[in-house]
C-alpha cells in the first residue's frame, strides 16, 4: 500500500509539470499585452516598458518559464501583479476560505444525495422515488446563479433569516454552501440509486433474502457497502469540482474563495496568481484521487493496489 | 461485515462534517448582534488593489485611501480646489516653482509629526523610477524639492506647469507616516496598512471580503461621527443591491440602471444619480480621408441622437456632452450638443462630396464602458440613416488598445469608440493628451492623430501659465474651437449610479467615483 501511495505521489510530478506547461502557454495566448493591461491607458510608453521588466514580460517565452519553474522549486509563487503582493500569501487566505465550503457542501450533498438514493432504490417507483429523483434532476439541471439567487431572495430578503452575503458567521455559510451541495447532491443521488439497485440484483443478494435476513440487513449490510464504490468515484470528482468550480457561488455570495480569485486574475491578466491557483488546484485534485483510490481499499477488502495480490 | 461498514461510512460523514465545521471556526469569528450603530457599511462593486498610495490604480482603492491617507489639496465635488493637509499653494511667476504651505498640528496615526520632510519623503517615494508608481506621471515634472521650514516646501519643475495643484489633489498622492516609509527596505516593498493622517485609521483587510477603518480620535479637523467604517465587497450587482435592501449595508455604489427604478420606489432607500468624469466619443483618423475633413466629421455629429442614446440605452445614467470635456472639469464651457438634424448631415456630406455615403469600420470595445457595444449598434443604425454605412468591430482591450496605440504610418483605424476619465479634473489633463498634435501616438493617447493649429497653441499655453482666469479663458477657446472642427463624435458623460439607506445623510457621492462617509450620519 505505501509503495502504492509513494509511486502515485511520484506520478503527480509529471501532471503538475504538464498542467503548469498548460496554463503557462495557454494564458500567454490571450489577446492584449499585459504589461499595458498592468500599467493603464494613461500610462507612458517608458513605465509600461518598466512594467513589462519588471514581470519578466520582456524575456521570450521558455526563459519566463524557466524563471517560473525556477521560482516554484525555491517556493516561491511569485507575485501578484495587481495587488504587488506575494500570491503565497493571497492563496494562503483564500484556499481554506473554499475548502470549507467545498467540504460543508460535499457533506450536505453526501447526507442528503445517498440517504435519498438508498431509500429511492429499495423503494423504488414509490412516490418518494419519483419525487426524490425528479429534485435530483432539478438539482443537477438548475443553473448555479439562478439557484443562488433564488435562495438569496428568499431567506435573506424575504425571510430575513440569514445574511445575503459576506463571510463572518457560520450564517454566512449556509446558503452557500447549499447553493453549491444542491447539484452534488442531486448526481450523488441518482448515482447511488442505479449503484444500489445494480447491487440488488446480484446474486449473493438473492442468496442472503433466501437465507431468510430481514430485508433492512439485506440493504443496509450487504448492499450498500457494495454500491458505495461509484459514489465515492463520484464525490471525489464533485469535491474536485467544488474545489474550483464554485466561481458563481462565491461571485453571488461574495465568497471570498480562490474560484473568484482564479476568474478575477484571468480578467486582470495576473498571470502568477493565475498560474499559481491553477496548480494548486490541480494538485489538491491529484490528491483528492489518490485518497478515493485508498477509500477504494478500506470499502472492499477485495481491491489491493500491491501488484502481488 | 455489514455493520463495520456502516460504521465505516458513518466515520466517513462524521469526518467530513467535524472538518466542515473546524474549517468554519477556524475561519469564522464570533457572532456580534448590533445594538446601536457604530459602524457604516458601504457595499462596493470591487476591491482595491492596493491602499499604498504608490500602487493604487483605481476608483474602489481611491474611495478606501481617502478615509485614511489623505492628499496635500482636497478637489471639491465641482471641481474647486479647496485646503486639505496644504492650507495654500502658489506658483513664482514663471509658474515652475511652486510653494507649498502646510497645515501645522497635523501627526499621523502613528503620532510622527506632519511636516515638510514628511512631504518630501512621500513625494520622492511616489516619484522614484525604482518604486515604479504607476501614477508618477501626475507629480513627475517636479525636479527638485527644498525644505524651506518646518511647514513649508518648494517643487522646483523641469518647464512651467499650470495644473500641478489639480495633480497635487489626487487621491494617489496620498500622505503615509515617513517612519512607515523609512520600514519598507526594499523599493519593490509596499505596505498594505497605511499610516495616514485622516479622520479613520486602518484597522483591518480582510482579503477578497471587506476592509475596516476607525474613527481617528486625534484627526485634526472634525472627528466624523460614525465610529467604524466597514467597506464589503460584493462584486455581483444583484447580490449588491440585495445587501443594500436587507439593510446589511447603508450605501451601496454602482447601482445597475435596470435597478434604479425599483430600488427608488422603496421608502428608505434613495437613489443618487451623479456624473463622472468620464467622456465617451468616437474619434476619427483626422489624417486619413475622408475624415480629414471637417464637414464630413461633423455630419457625424448631425447624424446620431446622442439623447436618445441616453434615455434609451443608457436610461438617464448619463449625459449628453456639451464640449470635449465632463462638466465638472476645470476648464469646462458648453458649446453643444449637436442637434440630431439628418438632413443637415446629408447636405454637409454632400458638401464634402461624398453623397453617396462612405463605407468604414467602427471600432468599440466590448464590456469596457457602459453598454458600450449596444451604444455602437445604436451608433450605427442611425449613421446608415445618412448613407454612413459603418462595419462595427470589437477587440478585447489589450489588443484594441495595441491596434489604437500605432504611429500614423502603421494605423488601420478610421473610427474608433473610446472613453477618457479627466480624473485630475483640470482640462489639461483632458484635451492636451487626447487632442493636441505632439500627442500622437506613440508618445500620447491621440490615437486620431489630430491637429489644428490655434488648438495646439491654446493648449501649450494654457499648461504653463499660472493664472486660473486667463487659463480658464484659453480653454473656452479651445472648446469652442474644437467643438466647430469636430475631432470626434461627442456621445455622452457617463453617469454613476449610488443608492443608500434613506436615515443616512452627509455621503459625498464624487464625480470622481468616490464615496466618502467622514461627514456621515445615521438619521432616524
Amino acid at each position: 500500500m505505501y509503495r502504492y501511495v509513494i509511486r502515485r505521489l511520484l506520478l503527480t510530478i509529471p501532471v503538475l509539470v504538464g498542467v503548469s506547461l498548460l496554463v503557462f502557454f495557454m494564458i500567454r495566448l490571450l489577446p492584449g499585452d499585459p504589461a499595458r493591461a498592468l500599467a493603464g491607458m494613461q500610462a507612458s510608453p517608458e513605465f509600461i516598458e518598466q512594467t513589462r521588466a519588471r514581470y519578466y514580460l520582456d524575456e521570450p517565452l521558455p526563459v519566463q518559464y524557466g524563471i517560473f519553474v525556477r521560482d516554484i522549486l525555491r517556493g516561491d509563487l511569485g507575485q501578484s501583479t495587481f495587488s504587488r503582493r506575494p500570491v503565497a500569501l493571497e492563496l494562503r487566505i483564500r484556499f481554506p476560505r473554499t475548502l470549507q465550503l467545498a467540504v460543508t457542501a460535499l457533506a450536505i450533498a453526501t447526507v442528503v444525495g445517498v440517504s435519498a438514493g438508498v431509500v429511492s432504490a429499495t423503494k423504488r417507483y414509490s412516490l418518494f422515488d419519483n419525487i426524490s429523483m425528479l429534485l435530483a434532476l432539478i438539482g443537477v439541471a438548475a443553473p448555479v446563479f439562478w439557484l443562488a439567487l433564488m435562495l438569496q431572495l428568499l431567506f435573506a430578503v424575504n425571510l430575513g433569516w440569514l445574511p445575503s452575503s459576506g463571510i463572518g458567521t457560520w450564517r454566512h455559510m449556509v446558503l452557500p454552501s447549499v447553493t453549491l451541495g444542491m447539484a452534488s447532491a442531486g448526481l450523488i443521488a441518482r448515482i447511488t440509486r442505479s449503484s444500489m439497485l445494480d447491487v440488488l440484483r446480484q446474486d449473493y443478494i438473492m442468496t442472503a433474502r433466501a437465507k431468510g435476513l430481514v430485508e433492512q440487513i439485506v440493504v443496509y449490510k450487504h448492499a450498500f457497502k457494495n454500491a458505495l464504490i461509484p459514489v465515492v468515484t463520484v464525490m471525489g470528482l464533485q469535491f474536485g469540482i467544488l474545489l474550483g468550480g464554485a466561481v458563481l457561488t462565491e461571485t453571488v455570495f461574495a465568497w471570498p474563495g480562490v474560484g473568484r480569485l482564479l476568474v478575477d486574475s484571468i480578467l486582470r491578466r495576473d498571470y502568477p496568481v493565475v498560474q499559481a491557483t491553477v496548480l494548486v488546484l490541480a494538485l489538491s485534485f491529484v490528491l483528492i484521487n489518490l485518497i478515493v483510490d485508498i477509500i477504494y481499499a478500506y470499502l472492499d477488502p477485495r481491491i489491493t493496489y500491491d501488484g502481488a495480490s | 461485515m455489514g455493520t463495520t461498514t456502516l460504521r465505516k461510512v458513518a466515520v466517513l460523514s462524521l469526518v467530513l462534517v467535524l472538518a466542515g465545521a473546524l474549517l468554519a471556526g477556524a475561519a469564522g469569528q464570533p457572532e456580534e448582534e448590533v445594538v446601536v450603530r457604530d459602524e457604516i457599511v458601504i457595499a462596493m462593486g470591487a476591491e482595491p488593489e492596493a491602499l499604498d498610495p504608490v500602487a493604487m490604480t483605481s476608483a474602489p482603492a481611491a474611495t478606501v485611501s481617502e478615509h485614511v491617507s489623505q492628499p496635500l489639496i482636497y478637489m471639491e465635488e465641482d471641481g474647486t480646489l479647496a485646503p486639505l493637509l496644504a492650507t495654500d499653494w502658489y506658483a513664482n511667476e514663471d509658474g515652475d516653482e511652486w510653494t507649498l504651505e502646510l497645515r501645522e498640528g497635523v501627526t499621523f496615526h502613528d503620532g510622527e509629526p506632519f511636516n515638510a520632510e514628511a512631504v518630501k519623503a512621500n513625494l520622492e517615494r511616489f516619484l522614484d523610477p525604482d518604486v515604479g508608481a504607476a501614477y508618477a506621471f501626475l507629480i513627475n515634472r517636479i525636479q527638485e524639492m527644498e525644505v524651506v521650514d518646518e511647514h513649508t516646501l518648494r517643487l522646483y519643475l523641469d518647464a512651467p506647469f499650470a495644473p500641478m495643484a489639480s495633480h497635487l489633489s489626487h487621491s494617489f498622492v496620498a500622505m503615509i507616516s515617513p517612519a512607515q516609509i523609512a520600514e519598507l527596505d526594499d523599493p519593490d516593498d509596499i505596505t498594505d496598512a497605511p499610516i495616514g493622517t485622516g479622520p479613520y485609521r486602518f484597522v483591518e483587510w480582510d482579503r477578497g471580503s471587506s476592509i475596516t477603518v476607525e474613527v481617528n480620535e486625534d484627526y485634526w479637523g472634525d472627528i466624523p461621527e460614525i465610529p467604524r467604517v466597514r467597506f464589503n465587497f460584493i462584486e455581483e450587482d444583484s447580490a449588491r443591491m440585495v445587501a443594500l435592501e436587507t439593510g446589511e449595508a447603508d450605501v451601496v455604489m454602482r447601482v445597475p440602471p435596470v435597478d434604479a427604478d425599483r430600488l427608488a420606489a422603496e421608502p428608505d432607500i434613495d437613489v443618487v444619480y451623479q456624473t463622472s468624469v468620464r467622456q465617451i466619443y468616437i474619434g476619427f483618423n483626422a489624417q486619413a480621408e475622408p475624415f480629414d475633413d471637417p464637414r464630413v466629421r461633423r455630419a457625424f455629429n448631425y447624424a446620431v441622437d446622442k439623447e436618445s442614446i441616453v434615455a434609451d440605452i443608457l436610461r438617464d445614467n448619463a449625459f449628453v456632452a456639451d464640449a470635449p470635456i465632463p462638466d465638472a472639469v476645470f476648464g469646462h464651457t458648453s458649446v453643444g450638443p449637436y442637434e440630431h438634424d439628418p438632413d443637415r448631415a446629408r447636405e454637409l456630406l454632400a458638401e464634402a462630396g461624398y453623397e453617396d455615403g462612405i463605407s468604414f469600420t467602427l471600432y468599440h470595445p466590448t464590456g469596457r464602458y457602459l453598454l458600450d457595444s449596444t451604444i455602437a449598434e445604436a451608433v450605427q443604425a442611425q449613421l446608415a440613416q445618412v448613407g454612413l454605412d459603418a462595419s462595427l468591430q470589437t477587440l478585447e482591450w489589450g489588443s484594441y488598445i495595441d491596434m489604437l496605440d500605432t504611429p500614423l504610418e502603421d494605423a488601420e483605424h478610421e473610427v474608433y469608440m473610446l472613453g477618457w476619465g479627466t480624473v485630475t479634473l483640470d482640462a489639461d489633463y483632458g484635451l492636451y493628451a487626447l487632442l493636441h498634435s505632439s500627442q500622437a501616438p506613440p508618445v500620447g493617447n491621440n490615437y486620431g492623430f489630430y491637429g489644428h493649429d490655434e488648438v495646439d497653441e491654446l493648449l501649450a499655453d494654457a499648461r504653463v501659465i499660472p493664472d486660473v482666469d486667463q487659463r480658464e479663458a484659453m480653454y473656452h477657446e479651445a472648446i469652442e474651437l474644437l467643438w466647430e472642427d469636430a475631432p470626434w463624435l461627442f456621445l455622452h458623460n457617463e453617469g454613476q449610479i449610488n443608492a443608500q439607506r434613506a436615515n443616512v445623510e452627509g455621503v459625498i457621492h464624487h464625480p470622481l467615483e468616490n464615496v466618502s462617509v467622514w461627514n456621515a450620519r445615521f438619521g432616524d
